[in-house]
């Protein structure tokens, strides 16, 4: 089964194309990295998959189902979780009532909505103040709480745009711990990242993009053989040109 | 090397300009046109005002009596202040040309940037209108009067720094009052306060000074001799009492200064533009202190004495507000109108927008009928128990258009859920009939103690509040999708829009406005009915507010699914507008 298939995805800002016919396959059950320099289209992608964006052409299925019409569109976001680049979160509510909210939203019975909570939140660390609300919380705060929110309502797919940026070590430990639970048990997480170490640890299977379109896509194992996916990645991107740039009054 | 603060000064300016010309080319020809609009407007009140101003002062008031001359400017300075009342109320919220936030860690000089915010504050219409009219007004006199009188350009230039700077102090006070929680409600209370006694003002005036009215002239003639001395005693001491107050009320001193002028007398103006100007300056000053204090965030706060560990860790098995569910309605209806009235609740920018306008309204109603209260006749009672209807929903409008605006990221979250829209909708909708019925209830008790309604009047009207809802929940569901605007976070900071989505709203008020109107068609009707058939008012009017009722509740049911699908088309779009801050 696919979780994820696009064919000639496509979307344009006024002149730029920021993703430029992607042709895309992820199997259900992996643990897929979608990686990238800045500007590659890696979160314009993750946005079109999960209806926050209007592509302006090709098509898209995830969980074998075909997203041109919203009605489909909406039944899919019933099964899966995201965390999407700039969040989803309202200013003035707690981060209890957040959760609340998003379980009653998905349906859930407010016996499950409750206890889920609670782990979610004690998890996070995010038990300690309840009276915040979330205009009143720092980045790596509120990224905890979009997580919380993305994996509440136990998803058989994860859409994560950097879930691991400004989370500190403790609740990153946890987080991978917690994904890989996930994907163990047959849900399929697909994250982008800038931290090729955890890419490396976590993922099973990579895609990198450049300039909207897919210049990799293998499976770690693949990428390992030829050295560390570091090397993969500067070799595939980066043209071997980081060394010499340099800053003039560095020199004087 | 360069001044730099011409160089900073001219770096901001540049980017000013470079903001607003990205701006315009991402909000595409509409705006532009617009925005060219506005300005020419803008353009040719001051004109207009300018030449009628200098015709006067060459033509008309040379040939004036000082008084006179007095009294223009007199009602000049009313029609300024009643505009920049306006101005304000509706604008409370008004944002700064230039964020200061995004200076702060710059080697700029905040006061630069200030001083450009508090120039940019002068641009706007009720300056346009008034300004130049007083300045052309001044230079016809002194072509018509003599040279003397340019001494009234100090004069009037001291007038405006005098207002708009006190003003800016205002507003800058204001917002580093909203963002302590505690002292908000004081300020929202203070601000009602505010108002309702400028509102009453012409009525308090009116009441005091307008007294029994005179007595007619006696007739024989040593009465009327000394009727005629009693008049004059009392002009006399009605003149008196006008120029004191004129003598002392500094907003007074520019018509007091041209008087003084027109008699030939220069101390009067020299005294009053030195006094206003450094009364500007005072408050100039005070307004700049407190910006800085306000965004380098130490205005406010103050070490909380020993802060205890507060432990505000959830109580197990505490059921939350959001956590509640209602009989009847669905369950994400439910979890997102709570979810919704809690956010309310505690935003601030909500509350002001709700208070401002009830409170007008509110007010503005009040003033009607507490002229007389209880006195009405039982024909208008219907009339009068519909209004409080009608002037619940004026003031709420900002709130029923635009629902998605004030969600900012958080429409993302409603984007990602697999709720139906109608749902989306309807939640909404609830949130908003819990507020506006809160509202409504106090509208129709005071009316109902002031003009001793009746319980049929009450139920009438009850009725038709629902209807006039459901009828507004439609259009506001279809504005709000058609044009949503972002609306700043926390303090009353930040409320830009592009010119398309001013021009939307601004005809969305007057839809909102039409849209009230059905609220009057049960009194109407049953006063109609009454009067040829049979039948009572009372029970012809109940009839016909329980028909409009039932219609609009129809209306509202058969619009809530293809809403919902045109909400889930514009999803996109919606979402670009609430999360991108216009700069
Ligand atoms: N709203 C927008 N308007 C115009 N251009 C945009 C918009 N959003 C993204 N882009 C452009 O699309 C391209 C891809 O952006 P995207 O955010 O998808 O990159 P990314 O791969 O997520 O980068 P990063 O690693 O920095 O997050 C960029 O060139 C960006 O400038
Ligand atoms: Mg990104």
């Amino acid at each position: 089964m696919l979780a994820v298939e696009t064919s000639g995805l496509t979307r344009c800002f006024g002149p730029v194309r920021a993703v430029d016919g992607l042709n895309l396959r992820v199997e259900a059950g992996q643990f897929f990295g979608f990686l990238g320099p800045n500007g590659a289209g890696k979160s314009t992608t993750i946005k079109m998959l999960t209806g926050l964006l209007a592509p302006t052409s090709g098509s898209m299925r995830v969980l074998e189902t075909d997203l041109s019409t919203t009605a489909a569109a909406r039944s899919v976001k019933r099964r899966i979780g995201v965390v999407p680049e700039d969040l989803a979160l309202f200013d003035n509510l707690t981060a209890r009532e957040y959760l609340t909210f998003i379980g009653r939203m998905y349906l859930l019975p407010s016996e499950t909505v409750r206890q889920r909570c609670q782990e979610l939140l004690a998890m996070m660390d995010l038990d300690r103040e309840e009276k915040k609300t979330t205009l009143e919380y720092s980045h790596g705060m509120k990224k905890k709480l979009a997580l919380a929110a993305a994996l509440l309502p136990n998803p058989d797919l994860l859409f994560l745009d950097e879930p691991f940026e400004g989370v500190d070590a403790v609740a990153s430990r946890m987080l991978r711990d917690v994904l890989l639970g996930f994907v163990k048990r047959g849900t399929t997480v697909f994250l982008t990242s800038h931290v090729l170490e955890i890419v490396e640890k976590l993922c099973t299977h990579v895609g990198i993009v450049a300039q909207g379109k897919l210049v990799l896509q293998a499976s770690m194992d693949d990428v390992r053989q030829n050295g560390s996916l570091e090397e993969r990645f500067l070799e595939v991107v980066g043209n071997g040109q980081v060394e010499k740039q340099k800053l003039s009054w560095l020199e004087e | 090397m360069a001044n730099p603060t011409l160089s900073h000064l001219r770096t901001m300016l540049w980017l000013r300009w470079r903001l607003t010309r990205n701006q315009w080319r991402r909000g595409g020809v509409v705006n532009v046109v617009i925005m060219f609009i506005v300005v020419y407007a803008g353009l040719a009140l001051a004109a207009i005002g300018s030449v009628a101003g200098l015709a006067a002062g060459i033509f008309g008031l040379p040939y004036a009596r000082p008084v006179e001359i007095l009294f223009v400017f007199d009602g000049l300075i009313a029609v300024f202040l009643f505009m920049w009342m306006m101005g304000l109320v509706t604008e409370l919220q008004r944002s700064e040309v230039f964020d200061l936030t995004r200076f702060l860690h710059l080697p700029v000089a905040l006061r630069d940037v200030f001083l450009l915010n508090y120039l940019a504050s002068l641009l706007c219409l009720s300056m346009a209108a008034i300004v130049p009219a007083m300045l052309g007004l001044t230079l016809g006199l002194a072509v018509g009067c003599g040279p003397a009188m340019l001494l009234l350009l100090p004069l009037v230039l001291g007038f405006f720094f005098m207002i708009t700077a006190w003003t800016y102090r205002l507003r800058g006070w204001l917002a580093a009052l909203m963002v302590n929680k505690r002292r908000r409600q004081a300020v929202i209370m203070g601000v009602t306060l505010a108002f309702i006694l400028v509102f009453q003002l012409p009525n308090l005036i009116v009441n005091v000074w307008g007294g029994p009215g005179h007595t007619r002239p006696p007739q024989t003639p040593e009465g009327l001799a000394q009727w005629q001395a009693e008049r004059q005693a009392e002009e006399y001491e009605t003149e008196a009492v006008f120029n004191a107050v004129h003598q002392v009320v500094p907003l007074l001193w520019l018509p007091n200064g041209a008087k003084g002028l027109a008699e030939g007398r220069v101390w009067p103006a020299l005294w009053g533009a030195l006094g206003m100007i450094a009364l500007g300056s005072w408050g100039f000053a005070g307004a700049y202190r407190g910006t800085l204090r306000f965004y380098q965030g130490n205005g406010t706060a103050k070490v909380p004495a020993a802060s205890p560990v507060t432990n505000t860790r959830h109580e197990a098995g505490k059921t939350i507000f959001v956590e509640r569910s209602l009989p009847l309605v669905p369950q994400p209806v439910t979890a997102l109108g709570l979810a919704v009235l809690r956010s309310m609740s505690r935003a601030p920018e909500v509350k002001m927008a709700l208070t401002m306008n009830i409170v007008i309204f509110g007010v503005i109603g009040a003033g009607v009928i507490m002229r007389r209260p209880g006195t009405a006749p039982a024909e208008l009672l219907p009339f009068l128990a519909c209004g409080a209807a009608a002037v619940t929903f004026m003031g709420l409008t900002q709130l029923l258009f635009n629902h998605f605006g004030f969600d900012r990221n958080g429409f993302r979250a409603l984007v990602l859920l697999p709720t139906p829209r109608r749902h989306i909708l309807m939640g909404k909708n609830l949130a908003l009939l819990v507020v506006a019925f809160g509202v409504f209830s106090v509208f129709l008790v005071m009316v109902t103690a002031l003009a001793r309604l009746r319980f049929s009047d009450v139920a009438a009207a009850v009725l038709e509040f629902a209807a006039v809802f459901l009828i507004m929940s439609v259009l506001g569901n279809l504005a709000s999708i058609l044009a949503p605007y972002r609306v700043g976070a926390g303090t009353m900071k930040a409320t830009k829009m592009t010119g398309l989505t001013a021009l939307l709203v601004f005809v969305g008020h007057f839809v909102s406005m039409a849209a009230i109107v059905p609220a009057f068609f049960p009194p109407l009707l049953g006063m109609l009915i009454g009067y040829f058939t049979p039948l009572s008012v009372t029970v012809a009017t109940l009839l016909c507010a329980a028909v409009l009722a039932g219609l609009a509740a129809l209306l509202y049911w058969q619009t809530l699914a293809p809403l919902g699908r045109l909400l889930e088309r514009r999803e996109p779009k919606i979402l670009e507008m609430v999360t991108h801050e216009v700069e």
